[in-house]
């Protein structure tokens, strides 16, 4: 049984309670899925009879909570056995359930997919055959792709490697290869001397581009390999500038982007991240 | 699972004190029931605190004690000031007239925020979203924000649907302009730039964790005519912003849009906090330097050791 599952199977009453422990999966996928909505009701239920006023700070309380478990779980040192303090499994356990409620939002995404181009279709908009590949697209690949799990025949293997491979990995290594043209109308608008630090990026990305490949390399392959003068070399000047000063650049870079990911954190733990998600007034 | 070092725990109770402390300093001078999160800071303060200290015992507690004692001194004795600089962030800046730009041609706009599911730099860029729908939706200009994860997607809607009903016009709320295109890289990319050239964007918003497809969402905006203001704490990306954008914010800025934007008090006090935090990162860094530079010359001295507290076990 998948762990998911099993770990969500610990759940009363449904599964802990009726299901034995060598039921097949379909019982407990539909004990489970009581489970969530006895589990749930109460807890809409007792949230409902919270008052109105208190629901924004037990929203905050329970944020405040959740935040807590990850952040004692981290400063407290582990076991020197196995590096596992008191809340590691609750951690881990937290962990997993969050990416199962993870996995059920994935239906939202589908749903406006589907309400996307089924209205661009039922309106006739312009470009509705565009509309209609997509639901043809999707209809085959949920085909493919569960008669594959399902079957082992050699047919449901070739059309899902057809469908996958051929056409889903080729389309992405397409859009991924024009990345190298854009990369070249990018450069030359940005490469132009049209100051002194223009200048200077202009010379290290040419010494940078030149160091990476071989004929960079041979351009002053005359100069000695060791010694003072082999600093000049192109590949050496490359490494030289993408591991001293662009490093050092990058590092400053990330302290700050670190220290700011940082402060947010405790603001959203904290709800003080204020007028953006949540009202001015907590 | 990893736990923090004792010099990690330090550092990062110490990091996370000094920007609970501009916060706590913030909040005291405003009026109102704000007592109640100055207590959470100052538990909070003391719960990274001293739980980290607490594995040098004849040095944590007393540390702990003289943290709390200082936070609680500061918050309590903070006089009413004057409002907190903040320097301007262009880009930032940019944002008002890249709407208006978008108004007066009478094109939608599109907001892309980032490939990453709900992590703090997505969550960043959904507070930006919400400045910038408001504004929208006061100058009743179409907004498109094609998302790649679902449950962003669902904040991004109900951000979105919000932000039209404060402005009191919830009916030009357009919910197909809030679309979930793929969770796949290129498959999102392809999405966007289709968008881009389909509807004639006047100005793009890049904000949010970009990887490989950030230059072919920046280009096809260039190549349509978009005004475009990007910002990501992706390192690795922000060349082909700086290239393709018309502005672009850089590293730490893009946390701290949401003060910068909505100027509340508590989120400047938390970007000065951040600034304390970097100067004792800098600080550290430089004494480092020093000492290992001094080591460098072959003097041996047991103080020059302190470095060695700071690598991994």
């Amino acid at each position: 049984m998948h762990p998911a599952l099993y770990v969500l199977g610990k759940l009363p009453p449904f599964t802990h309670g009726l299901l034995k422990p060598n039921a097949p999966w379909w019982q407990w996928l539909l004990g489970i899925t009581g489970d969530f909505l006895l589990i749930g009701g109460v807890l809409f239920f007792l949230l409902w009879l919270v008052p109105s006023r208190w629901r924004k700070g037990f929203i905050a309380a329970l944020t405040f909570l959740a935040g807590l478990i990850y952040s004692v779980e981290f400063f407290l040192p582990g076991d020197l056995k196995d590096h596992k303090n008191f809340l590691t499994g609750l951690v881990q356990q937290i962990g997993k359930a969050t990416n199962v409620v993870y996995a059920f939002a994935l239906g939202l995404g589908v749903y406006s997919l589907l309400r996307f181009h089924g209205s661009a279709l039922a309106r006739k908009r312009p470009g509705w055959h565009n509309n209609l590949a997509f639901f043809v697209a999707f209809a085959l690949m949920l085909f493919a792709g569960f008669w594959s799990t399902s079957s082992k025949a050699k047919a449901a293997e070739n059309l899902y490697d057809l469908l996958f491979v051929g056409v889903v990995a080729a389309l992405g290594s397409t859009m991924f290869s024009t990345i190298g043209f854009f990369i070249v109308s990018a450069a030359y608008r940005a490469f132009r001397i049209r100051s002194g630090e223009a200048t200077l990026m202009l010379a290290a990305a040419f010494v940078v581009m030149l160091g990476q490949v071989p004929i960079g390399a041979y351009m002053t392959s005359f100069l000695p390999a060791t010694g003072l003068v082999s600093n000049l070399r192109l590949e050496n000047l490359s490494y030289w500038i993408l591991n001293k000063p662009n490093m050092a650049a990058w590092r400053g870079m990330s302290f700050g982007i670190e220290i700011g990911a940082l402060a947010m954190a405790l603001r959203t733990w904290l709800s003080l991240e204020r007028g953006s998600f949540f009202d001015k007034e907590l | 699972m990893e736990h923090a070092t004792v010099p990690v725990a330090i550092l990062l109770a110490t990091l996370s004190f000094c920007i609970l402390y501009k916060i706590c300093q913030a909040l005291s001078q405003q009026p109102g029931d704000s007592r109640f999160i100055m207590l959470l800071v100052f538990l909070t303060a003391l719960l990274i605190g001293v739980p980290s200290l607490v594995m040098r015992p004849c040095v944590g507690p007393p540390i702990g004690v003289i943290l709390a004692a200082l936070f609680w001194f500061t918050v309590h004795r903070a006089k009413r000031g004057k409002p907190l600089y903040i320097r301007r962030i262009p880009g930032l800046s940019a944002i008002d007239e890249a709407v208006g730009r978008a108004t007066e041609m009478g094109r939608p706009m599109m907001f892309c925020p980032g490939l990453d599911p709900l992590t703090l730099p997505t969550l960043q860029a959904l507070s930006i979203l919400k400045y910038i729908t408001g504004i929208a939706a006061k100058y009743r200009t179409r907004i498109i924000v094609p998302t790649a994860d679902s449950v962003v997607y669902t904040i991004a809607e109900e951000i979105s649907k919000e932000a039209y009903s404060n402005e009191g016009v919830p009916e030009q709320f357009n919910p197909e302009d809030i679309r979930f295109l793929s969770n796949d890289q290129f498959a999102y990319a392809s999405g966007c730039v289709g968008i881009l050239n389909r509807e004639r964007v006047a100005s793009n918003f890049l904000f949010g964790y970009f990887y490989a497809e950030s230059l072919i969402l920046a280009e096809t905006g260039h190549q349509v005519g978009a005004m475009q203001v990007a910002g990501t704490p992706a390192i690795t990306q922000i060349p082909f912003f700086i290239t393709a954008a018309d502005y672009t914010i850089i590293g730490d800025e893009f946390y701290a849009a949401s003060a910068y934007l909505s100027r509340e008090p508590t989120l400047l006090g938390s970007l000065v906090g951040q600034d304390y935090a970097k100067a004792i990162l800098v600080f550290i860094i430089l004494a480092g330097a020093v000492t290992a530079t001094i080591a460098g010359f072959g003097l041996h001295a047991s103080w020059l050791n302190w470095v060695q507290w700071f690598k991994p076990a």
